[in-house]
């Protein structure tokens, strides 16, 4: 009955997660649409709220990687990914009030991970599983989006730089529609998976689900669902970030930023690599600017992203490991899940409430 | 333990072509679809019909080309 009640926290954590990462990542995918024109907001973000739905069914292979490649499920509980889980949430949470673009998926699996080292030691962690597929994948793909973007823009302007500029953008802003929608799909295959892979995790965890075994269609539904419902909240803080403080970009930049964000995001999933869309759309964006005129990136504003990118492992790794210390203080029953969420609620109004006191923005129609 | 044995060396090659190959891709055949509309309309300003029928049809080829890469892409990409 205990882990029955742990699970069911476990699995509510969960989707409040993915919320947070379509709420926290609606950024990624409607920012340069937005900031170039090429699509109204409402309109960009409904779009992306369902297309990130849809991708969410087309592929379990980084679902697969999360639930099975990264910890090892023998010494894994609920409780364990249920601290993870706050570690992911409260590091989403806490760079969403700085308005930088973390990682939502790293900070999952730094989560996760920490929480798995607090309870099991290192042996924990399946070290072939978080280098292979997570960590040497993560300093990949932001390298190859800015290089593909950056190639990309200058292979348009090599190709349309003589022709009539109106003709020019309004075309690439029609493109833009497109490649935004297909970044859309991509972020719902690869980011509604990894909390598939959670949750997966926990019920292999809670002898649910066999070791190895395929999410349910019950959690790609709802996970699909969680996410899109997110997308559609949308995170204005990001996406003002994303879209206008990187560089200021053209449709054309647009356009490359985001066929290169779809290109590395669709192909890393077919690998079952649970890649960081934040780390490629903005790889993708700066690769664009820097192709144009090398100063066109604000690299402060850069800097300071790439600063939350390395963090965000071992930040998550940390509030993760501590959430599993604070869960275990009241035993090993479903007490601490249900004194931890509350606790974490408690936290979460309290924050909010002060934003709106300050007057900030806290929620899409504020922007 | 080392790095070489940790990393998924064929996989992560592969993911790298494939991005390119499709990034770069559908920008070319866009680009050229672009280009070929933005002649069009020069071409045919200028009275030059036939010359603007050729931009015309490279225009379509492009714009088909683009339209075919995308729904390749994400047919192989998620047909594992």
């Amino acid at each position: 009955m205990s882990s029955d009640v742990i699970l069911v926290i476990v699995v509510g954590t969960a989707l409040a997660f993915d919320f947070t990462n379509g709420f926290h990542d609606t950024a990624n995918v409607v920012a340069t649409s937005i900031s170039t024109g090429a699509a109204r907001p409402q309109v960009a973000i409904a779009m992306a709220s369902l297309l990130n739905f849809a991708g969410a069914f087309i592929s379990i292979s980084v679902a697969a990687t999360v639930a099975n490649d990264v910890v090892n499920a023998d010494v894994i509980t609920p409780t364990i990914v249920f601290a993870g889980l706050i570690g992911a949430i409260a590091w989403n949470l806490i760079t969403w009030s700085f308005g930088l673009p973390s990682s939502s998926s790293h900070a999952l699996i730094g989560g996760v991970v920490g929480s798995a080292i607090a309870a099991a030691g290192f042996d924990a962690v399946i070290a072939e599983g978080l280098v292979g597929k997570v960590l040497i994948p993560a300093l990949i793909a932001p390298v190859l989006a800015f290089s593909v973007a950056g190639l990309s823009i200058g292979l348009i302007y090599r190709i349309v730089g003589k022709q009539k500029p109106g003709t020019v953008t309004r075309g690439f802003k029609y493109g833009q529609i497109v490649s935004g929608g297909l970044l859309a799909l991509a972020h719902g295959t690869n980011d509604a998976q990894k909390t598939m892979g959670v949750i997966t995790l926990a019920l292999i965890a809670n002898g649910s689900l066999a070791a190895g075994a395929d999410p349910p269609l019950w959690v790609i539904a709802s996970a699909a669902a969680a996410i899109a419902a997110g997308t559609y909240s949308g995170g204005w803080r990001i996406i003002k970030t994303t879209g206008t403080r990187i560089i200021k970009m053209d449709a054309a930049q647009g356009f490359s930023s985001q066929g290169a964000g779809s290109a590395v995001i669709l192909a890393s999933t077919h690998f079952g690599f649970p890649l960081s869309t934040t780390h490629v759309i903005n790889g993708g964006i700066m690769g664009a600017g820097a192709a144009k005129r090398f100063s066109a990136v604000r690299w402060g504003v850069a800097g300071n992203i790439v600063f939350a990118w390395v963090l965000t492992l071992p930040a998550a790794a940390a509030i993760g490991a501590l959430a599993y210390g604070l869960t275990r203080i009241f035993g090993t029953g479903a007490l601490g899940p249900v004194v931890v969420t509350l606790a974490s609620l408690s936290l979460i109004v309290a924050v909010f409430a002060r934003r709106a006191e300050r007057g900030a923005p806290v929620a899409a129609s504020s922007g | 333990m080392t790095l070489a044995t940790l990393v998924e060396g064929k996989e992560l090659l592969e993911t790298v072509v494939a991005s390119t190959v499709a990034g770069i891709g559908v920008t070319f055949v866009f680009s050229v679809a672009i280009w070929g509309v933005a002649r069009f309309a020069d071409l045919s300003r200028n009275e030059r019909p036939l010359a603007a029928a050729a931009a015309a049809l490279a225009a379509g080829l492009a714009l088909l080309a683009t339209v075919a890469i995308v729904v390749l892409g994400i047919l192989v990409m998620t047909s594992k």
